[in-house]
């Protein structure tokens, strides 16, 4: 289903969804994008480049609490709050790489066992693509990871900016969903408009991107070398912290704690919190050996679970091109310089 | 401009005599616009060193993780480390003296004046092309500053681009160099130092309160502020959960009971407790190389936390770090006269 929408009535649009729960958008705050919750529909103006932070917070968010507990002495322990319930969200202007990142977040948290506290809130979560008709960031490279600056892999709708006007295409039920609650607003697409949204494509593909030289060689070549020298000489100036991972559309690892608020009685919450590959506690066994020792080791694990691992168990890389972890290392360690140094086997 | 083949040929003529391990110096990357930290080991190498304001990184760093990894490595070569060091980077690497974290004789100071420039601010940068990320900044005949990013270019006047350090910066130049490239410059058309925690401070409790509540709220907690100074080089730090060692006899109480000094959540308190924490650690200490505010992926302005406590320790105890590195660090340091016994 797919249908056309005046820009001046976006506004309007996202009115009608906030009377059906929380509408998110990105907006420019201070120096950069972020995802901010909507006041006025009639300010969302989607001309964003990447926000810092990707959308996985809203299906993966940085703190979950999963249950209360209360224990007094001598007492069967009691648990609270152990379902979760989650406000109807809608997220607009989703960039394709991110709507490609929850396609594989979906694997790792709903493939055999499912996590209710993902599910809920993947199932609650609407997200709005917007088509990227040049490439947003210099650092992008979904083309190369087997994305497309309009895919449309992991999004409910996809919106392809027209001209004064957005090609809008629901791609599952909650997407026409979305569409029908403000059908009035909407006008029936035509052929032109789709030939339209096709040359946009292919006028989108065309843009110069990053790119890795051979992918199809990379898995073979990460192989080869997990012993190469060449980890630590590339980690040599990494300094350890966990921007790249943090920022990760992808990352999904996590730990779980408890926070205690009193004694006694024994109260607090389990807590999931995300975790972070690169640091070095991450791998720290209790005997205090690290297997992960250094930043070259660490590096290598990030490299290679998004290029190498999770292309082995699921066919498809785990990272989607967003260009983030370039973007904002500090010391600008590059994954696609990475990619090409592992291939040909020297640096420099 | 400060004479970049000049500092090629020291760093070429150091290595190719075998004086240092390595240079530390800058190059250009692939990831964007600023230059990156390079490790130069062979004499080849140094003919892609640059020095312009791209070249924000404090290196001084590298000087503390060397010595960790030294500490593991299994060949050990002990010569000096070369470190291409701007006035605010020297500082640090001086106050590292102070604290006797390295030896004087460990490091050869390639030091570069930034003469009447500074390094560039990306924050700045991105506000002004609204997100769009800068591909390449050049200085024009001008003053001002030329910038080209996807899809187009525009010129900025440097006053808008330069760091607010550089613009603050009081000492541009090294003082404690092996070599000294470009002019010592005192006279810097820029504000004095402590401009912007000056206007800061001017704001009411309440509206400070909001501004950090605000920016607490928004930290990640990615610890790259920590990781990029010179100054955090703890073995272990309090938010760590490796600070409690957990070994065989460890009973699941004690596991249970153990302090924890600031949770693994990302919730306003917990991090604005770290912050305190950092910030309290770096008082007397931070030499306002301002890394760990470039490195925030959510831009916290971390530092007006830092130069605030910088500040303090000027005008409590006249004291400014990194600018000698035989006085006794503010720290470990107290008077006769102190008013307050409890000092002596
Ligand atoms: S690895 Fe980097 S480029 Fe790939 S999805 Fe993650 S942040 Fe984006
Ligand atoms: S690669 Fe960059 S962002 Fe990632 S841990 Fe290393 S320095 Fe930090
Ligand atoms: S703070 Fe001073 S010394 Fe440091 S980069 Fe700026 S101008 Fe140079
Ligand atoms: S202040 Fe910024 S750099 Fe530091 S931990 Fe928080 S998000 Fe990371």
């Amino acid at each position: 289903m797919d249908a056309i929408l005046q820009k001046e009535s976006l506004g309007r649009w996202i009115a009608k969804l906030q009377e059906r729960g929380e509408v998110y958008a990105p907006e420019f705050v201070e120096d950069a994008w972020e995802f901010t919750k909507v006041e006025r529909g009639a300010s969302v103006e989607l001309d964003h480049t990447n926000t810092v932070l990707p959308a996985k917070g809203f299906v993966f968010p940085q703190r979950e609490v999963l249950y209360r507990f209360r224990i007094e002495n001598g007492k069967t322990p009691e648990l609270t709050d152990t379902e979760l319930s989650v406000k109807p969200m809608v997220v607009f202007g989703v960039r394709p790489c991110d709507g490609r990142a929850t396609v594989r977040n979906d694997r790792v948290f709903t493939c055999g066992v499912s996590d209710p506290y993902y599910q809920a809130r993947r199932d609650s979560v609407v997200f709005i693509g917007l088509a990227c008709n040049a490439p947003p960031s210099p650092n992008c490279f979904c083309v190369a990871v087997g994305g497309s600056p309009c895919s449309e892999d992991g999004l409910d709708v996809l919106m392809t900016d027209l001209d004064g006007r957005y090609h809008v295409k629901a791609l599952t039920d909650k997407g026409r969903d979305v569409v029908n609650a403000a059908s009035d607003l909407f006008q029936a697409a035509t052929a032109a408009d789709r030939n339209e949204v096709s040359n946009a494509q292919v006028a989108a593909l065309e843009y110069p991107q990053r790119s890795i030289s051979a992918m199809d060689l990379v898995v073979a070549a990460l192989k080869r070398n997990f012993e190469s020298p060449l980890w630590d000489q590339l980690a040599r100036t990494c300094i350890g912290c966990g921007a790249c991972t943090y920022l990760c559309p992808t990352c999904h690892c996590f730990d779980i704690n408890d926070e205690v608020t009193s004694k006694s009685p024994l109260t607090g919450a389990r807590v999931r919190t995300w975790d972070n590959c690169q640091f070095p506690d991450f791998t720290m066994h209790s005997s205090g050996h690290n297997p992960r020792e250094d930043t070259g080791a660490r590096l290598r694990q990030r490299i290679c679970h998004k290029l190498l691992y999770f292309v082995e168990t699921h066919n498809m890389q785990q990272c989607t091109g967003c260009g983030r972890c370039i973007t904002h290392c500090p010391v600008g360690i590059d994954i696609v310089r990475i990619a090409n140094v592992m291939e040909e086997g020297v640096w420099q | 401009m400060v004479p970049v083949d000049d500092i090629r040929a020291r760093a070429r003529d150091l290595l190719q005599s075998g004086k240092v391990r390595a240079v530390l110096g800058y190059r250009r990357g692939t990831a964007g616009l600023l230059a990156e930290p390079a490790f130069m080991t062979t004499a080849e190498e140094t003919a892609a060193l640059v020095l312009d304001p791209t070249c924000v990184e404090n290196l001084a760093l590298y000087l503390v993780n060397e010595k960790k990894r030294m500490k593991h490595a299994r060949q050990s070569d002990r010569r000096p480390l070369g470190i291409v060091a701007k006035g605010c980077d020297s500082r640090a690497i001086t106050v590292l003296l102070q604290e006797n974290h390295i030896r004087r004789d460990e490091v050869v100071v390639l030091g570069v004046s930034c003469e009447a420039g500074g390094m560039v601010d990306t924050r700045k940068l991105n506000k002004a092309l609204r997100g769009k990320v800068a591909t390449q900044v050049r200085f024009d005949s001008e003053g001002d500053i030329n910038v080209s990013h996807l899809g187009g270019s525009t010129t900025l006047p440097a006053r808008d681009v330069l760091a607010n350090r550089c613009l603050e910066c009081a000492r541009a130049y090294p003082l404690d160099a092996d070599f000294l490239f470009g002019e010592k410059v005192e006279e810097r058309p820029y504000g004095p130092r402590f401009t912007a925690v000056a206007a800061f401070a001017e704001t009411s409790r309440e509206e400070r309160s909001a501004f950090w509540d605000a920016h607490f709220e928004r930290c990640i907690r990615c610890y790259a502020c920590r990781a990029v100074c010179p100054m955090c080089y703890c073995d272990e730090c309090v938010v760590d959960s490796t600070s409690f060692i957990v070994g065989p006899t460890t009973t699941a109480d004690e596991k249970a009971d153990r302090v924890r000094w600031i949770n693994r959540s990302a919730t306003r308190s917990e991090n604005a407790m770290y912050h305190m924490v950092r910030a309290m650690h770096l008082a007397g200490r931070c030499t306002d190389c301002g890394e760990c505010e470039r490195v925030c992926p959510v831009n916290i302005p971390l530092r007006l936390l830092n130069t605030m406590l910088e500040r303090e320790a000027l005008e409590m105890f006249q004291y400014t770090p990194g600018l000698d590195a035989e006085q006794p660090s503010l720290i470990s340091s107290f008077r006769d006269g102190d008013p307050n016994d409890f000092v002596r």
